[in-house]
């Protein structure tokens, strides 16, 4: 088969080329205003711009939007690419829902590869004070860089379970609108070539926070990437999330009320509601930064009449329901396996979902507390004191009615419900340590040091990587019709729960004694040598458990045992399906007769087809 | 639904207006069941029905499907919105009558309601105890599984208080904050013991109850049933969400009112000016006139720090201090106040706590808290005239402004190029031309950094790092620099 007629090749060298053209335009138009033709960033950035558009051309993911504005016949979608088989289906465009998840999922795993090889780098490089084989400068781009593919990763992880899961969770047979919905998914492929792309220009020195003045230091070329890569990277955020939302409130199956929705619909909703509203702002505190290094404009540069406080009221006003938007569906899946292994209901389903759309609207108003120490007006900070703190409300609801739902439950204790608990125990100490980064009085000791590190890891292993991780060791009988190795699947986990204890608590503790974050060398003087020997050894156990699953889930899916219809005895509709899940996924509709969670209500049924329903409930 | 066990004929309510429905099925029932079904009320309208409902508390609804006047869509909906847990049997005749709807909206043939009504007892019994288990407040109940409940509760407390004995072991043992060195450390640390002492409870609570499920909870062998069906509790959900606020805006409060204490102003504080640049840190002393490399303060007495950046943005942190504050660009409009009052006499580092580049993880300099006497003593002797030799003047002014944090005056490579033997020297640029580092080149980089690169350095060097020297400053640098040609 010839590699051009798969989209991603094609669309890669369409990238190629198109870089090459938009760098020989802005070429020409600096010749034409008499300058000379070559100067680095706006060349590059001119062409990078170009990259991207053509990137999207040479997908093809357009085709059909072309053809109607032609006034051209636009074929049924999926005919030309259901001979497809194997990976190839995933390299190229298609419309269908569970293609596309799976695609997200599979560029966000890539992405925490990458990100974690960096971490692997630098943890290496802190293992001892003194610079051991690295400088200072490789440092801080490795830093910067970790920070922002993370977050590529998380936020297309997050993706990946939205796209896959809503529609057959709701009994919808796609999203709303599949050719808007391929299109945010391919949107991501040359952001993420930008972001690597940094690496090899010039490097970036100031964090995935990109805070200017320093982003705007001239001498790092790789800032103008970065910001391109992540401005692209948000329309793909804001167009899925319009998606997801559109999808949730007009294709439900009948009988489905919001309240009888699958929580983690619930979760992917409130995440597609900020997603969708609030990324507008990185995109332009970003892209001010963009236009200040190439057209000079000092939005924040203060010899310009600029103002640097304003750049981190513009980020963070994103950024911080940012982190909501990393875990409110990771949480929601929480919630979502855990009756499904305690054969029990969801404790309190009301109070849960809207515990969710509850930290979605606080999270609007908390923003500043990034911000305690940067000099904005003192008597603010109190405010956004009380505001900070009130998320611990909500959140406390998904905990305490996650134990209530654990109670007098009959447990079972597969690969899923492992991450699962570890996800409730990790999110919890991660929940825990933010009132103290939330009191005014000691973020001021806390602003900046590894004690954030140790917080926000832990709520980004809880609330994200143990959720997603639960949710692919729970849905790959779905995805691929054959299970996982169970032995593999618990050594990851007992690999990965003990080491990121190690790893948070360690850093939380150096942290309070005195270390700076992203700093490339510590003072032997602080005596922290021995904890972050122990941090590093952490680390390499969680890349040492990362493989094994990588192993586990390429062994599986070539050789794993044939998996039931309903492997863990669920109610959810989509395990009434065949797996993997056919094209268009009910061709019978399915109607909404009963509650989602009633485990242990004998007779009782969720969904209802015309043929008889298989009983959810009672021993079999 | 009023007790478990059945001694009790069943109550049921059939919601139909022809009377022969009715009798008809009620002896259909009563032959099936053995006169264990009691017609407790004949209903003919919703509003009627939903009357009945509590007041009857009827255990079936039986309604029939072909009654016109019954809108059926509406009574279900009703009932399936509706709190009670009650069942619905939707009886049509039509169509040889080999249907039924139960309240699940389930359809199903004849012959599965026969098997639906056969357990239906049994499965009333079971939920009617999971009811009563999770209605503990009850009294006037009898609880067979009460002891068992007691003793799910007791052990739980156990495990969450021998994690507490271990979460406050470890606390009272580990190293967690280092030396307090001000007025300010004090409180802010009283406030951290509590934040400690909140995430160990907490923690142990959840965890604790966590870990006692997964021992007490887990599915016994051979058990392929479900668990109990309890949906929720709203008062435990109030009871979980209105504990928490409460805790929360505590917190706050004392955080302001700690905020407040940190911020308090003494009367008459030393003041000092902090100037931040890449990668350096410039203390002066206004009131003497004095520049130092070195923050010297008085202890026990509040120093008032102006902060401010020449370049980019800085964060001031000395951990001891527990106080932060960013040093920000952008003039006199952007400067910051931070009040500290040292108590503990000792040498410190000021930190740069913001990624500042290159040199962001050296960015230290020291800091000495004396004694006033001391204190008085260092500001005499800074205050004696300077030096007239103005080689030892430039290596002042390189050391105060910054310039040897990157520039070595010994030969090691640094962010900038080394000043040894640099004076007089032909120097490729990065354009390629050479040039002579004479007087009148070295006063052109320093004044304007970014006009010339030397070939294989960054234009890292900020443009206005110079604003604050004077030209004579600038002319004893250069004779420093030339003083190094060896």
């Amino acid at each position: 088969m010839n590699v051009l007629s798969l989209s991603l090749f094609r669309g890669l060298i369409y990238q190629v080329i198109g870089t090459g053209v938009g760098m020989g335009l802005v070429m020409l138009i600096r010749l034409l205003m008499r300058l000379p033709a070559w100067k680095p960033e706006p060349v590059w950035v001119g062409g990078a711009l170009m990259g991207v558009i053509t990137f999207m051309f040479g997908t093809r993911v357009l085709e059909d939007w072309l053809r109607w504005a032609r006034g051209e016949e636009t074929p049924e979608p999926e005919h030309g690419h259901e001979q497809l088989v194997g990976w190839k289906r995933f390299v190229n465009v298609s419309f269908d829902h569970k293609v596309i998840g799976v695609q997200y999922g599979a560029t966000s795993l890539l992405m925490m590869l990458i990100a974690g090889i960096f971490a692997i780098l630098f943890r290496t490089e802190l293992i001892s004070p003194g610079m051991q084989y690295m400088v200072p400068d490789f440092f801080n781009t490795l830093i910067s860089l970790h920070g922002i593919v993370m977050i590529f990763s998380i936020l297309l992880g997050v993706g990946a379970m939205s796209n896959y899961l809503v529609p057959l969770l709701i009994g919808a047979n796609d999203m709303a609108f599949p050719r808007l919905n391929a299109f945010a998914y391919w949107i991501n492929v040359p952001a993420v070539v930008l972001l690597m792309s940094v690496l090899f220009l010039g490097g970036m020195d100031a964090g995935w926070t990109g805070y200017p003045p320093l982003s705007a230091n001239l001498a790092k070329m790789g800032f103008s990437m970065f910001f391109l890569g992540v401005y692209t990277f948000g329309l793909s955020s804001i167009l899925g999330s319009l998606n997801i939302i559109v999808t949730t409130l007009r294709l439900r199956a009948p009988g489905m009320t919001m309240f009888r929705m699958p929580i983690v619909v619930w979760g992917a909703f409130s995440t597609a509601i900020i997603a969708l509203t609030a990324t507008q702002l990185i995109a332009l505190s970003f892209q001010l930064v963009l236009f200040e290094r190439i057209f000079g404009m000092g939005f924040f540069d203060p010899t310009k009449g600029g103002n640097v406080i304003l750049f981190q009221h513009l980020f963070w006003f994103y950024s911080h329901p940012a982190v909501y938007v990393f875990v409110l569906t990771g949480l929601g899946v929480i919630s979502e396996l855990l009756p499904v292994f305690v054969r029990k209901p969801l404790f309190g389903y009301r109070w849960v979902a809207m515990s969710s759309l509850g930290i979605a609207l606080i999270g609007f108003f908390v923003w500043a507390h990034h911000m305690f120490t940067s000099g904005m007006e003192s008597y603010l900070r109190v405010p956004f004191m009380y505001s900070t703190m009130l998320v611990a409300v909500p959140t406390g609801v998904k905990f305490f009615s996650w134990i209530a739902t654990m109670w007098r439950g009959k447990m079972i204790f597969p690969t899923p419900m492992l991450f699962v608990l570890g996800a409730i125990s990790i999110f919890l100490l991660g929940g825990l340590s933010g009132p103290p980064n939330a009191t005014v009085a000691t973020n001021l000791h806390l602003h900046d040091t590894y004690w954030v590190v140790g917080h926000f890891h832990a709520t980004m292993f809880g609330g994200f990587i143990f959720p997603f991780f639960a949710a692919i060791y729970y849905w790959f009988p779905k995805m691929t019709g054959r299970m996982y190795n169970e032995t593999l699947g618990k050594l990851h986990f007992w690999l990965m729960l003990p080491a990121f204890y190690i790893q948070s608590l360690g850093q939380m503790q150096v942290g309070l004694l005195g270390m700076r974050r992203r700093i490339a060398d510590y003072d032997p003087v602080l005596g922290l040598e021995g904890t972050h020997f122990w941090i590093t050894l952490a680390g390499y156990l969680i890349g040492i458990s990362i493989i094994i699953f990588m192993v586990n889930m390429v062994l599986s899916v070539r050789r794993g045992e044939v998996a039931e219809a309903n492997p863990w005895n669920s109610r959810s509709p989509e395990w009434q399906l065949p797996s993997p899940v056919p094209a268009h996924n009910y061709e019978e509709p399915i109607e909404v007769v009963g509650e989602p969670y009633d485990y242990g209500l004998a007779g009782s049924v969720y969904t209802s087809r015309k043929s008889p329903p298989i009983p959810a409930a009672t021993g079999d | 639904m009023t007790s478990s066990n059945r001694d009790s004929p069943w109550r049921v309510l059939i919601a139909s207006s022809h009377p022969l429905f009715a009798k008809g099925l009620l002896s259909l029932l009563q032959k099936q069941r053995q006169a264990d079904v009691m017609l407790v009320g004949m209903v003919s309208t919703i509003e009627e029905a939903l009357k009945a409902l509590s007041t009857l508390h009827p255990d079936l609804i039986i309604v029939d499907y072909d009654d016109e006047k019954v809108n059926r869509d509406e009574f279900l909906a009703r009932f399936v919105e509706g709190e009670g847990r009650l069942r619905v049997v939707l009886l049509s005749l039509k169509e040889g009558g080999d249907e039924a709807i139960v309240y699940d909206r389930r359809t199903m043939a004849a012959s599965q309601i026969d098997d639906w009504l056969e357990n239906w007892s049994a499965t009333a019994a079971l939920e009617d105890s999971a009811k009563q288990s999770t209605r503990m407040d009850d009294s006037k109940r009898t609880y067979p599984k009460r002891s068992e409940n007691m003793r799910h509760i007791i052990g739980a407390i156990l495990v969450v208080a021998i994690i507490l004995g271990i979460g406050f072991f470890i606390l009272n043992r580990a190293n967690l904050l280092p030396e307090q060195a001000s007025v300010q450390a004090g409180k802010i640390d009283g406030l951290f013991n509590l934040h400690f002492q909140l995430i160990v409870i907490l923690f142990a609570i959840v965890v604790g109850v966590m870990v006692y499920s997964i021992v007490g909870f887990r599915r016994k062998s051979g058990d392929y049933s479900d668990a109990v069906h309890i949906e929720g509790n709203t008062s435990l959900e109030a009871l979980w969400t209105i504990i928490p606020l409460g805790i929360v805006i505590y917190i706050s409060y004392l955080g302001a009112i700690i905020l407040g204490d940190v911020e308090r102003r003494d009367p008459r504080p030393v003041e000092v000016d902090v100037i931040a640049s890449q990668w350096s840190w410039r203390f002066e002393y206004p009131d003497y006139g004095i520049i130092s490399t070195e923050l010297i303060l008085p202890e026990n007495k509040q120093a008032l720090l102006h902060l401010s950046s020449t370049d980019i943005i800085h964060s001031f942190w000395v951990p001891e201090f527990r106080v932060k504050q960013d040093a920000l660009p952008g003039g006199i409009e952007m400067v910051r106040q931070l009040r500290v009052t040292p108590t503990q006499r000792g040498e410190y580092k000021v930190l740069c706590a913001e990624l500042c580049g290159l040199g962001h993880a050296d960015m230290r300099a020291p800091v000495s808290v004396v004694s006033q006497a001391e204190f008085d003593a260092w500001i005499q002797a800074q205050t004696e005239p300077i030096s007239d030799d103005p080689v030892e003047r430039g290596a002042i002014w390189a050391q105060q402004f910054g310039c040897i944090a990157c520039h070595s005056v010994d030969g090691t490579p640094g962010v900038g190029p080394t000043w040894l033997g640099l004076y007089g020297e032909e120097v490729e640029l990065e354009d390629g031309s050479m040039v002579v580092a004479d007087e009148a080149y070295l006063y052109e980089a320093i004044r304007d950094p970014g006009a010339t690169i030397v070939a294989g350095f960054l234009n890292l060097m900020p443009p206005n790092i110079a604003d604050n020297m004077s030209d004579e400053q600038i002319d004893d640098v250069i004779a420093y620099i030339a003083s190094l040609r060896e």
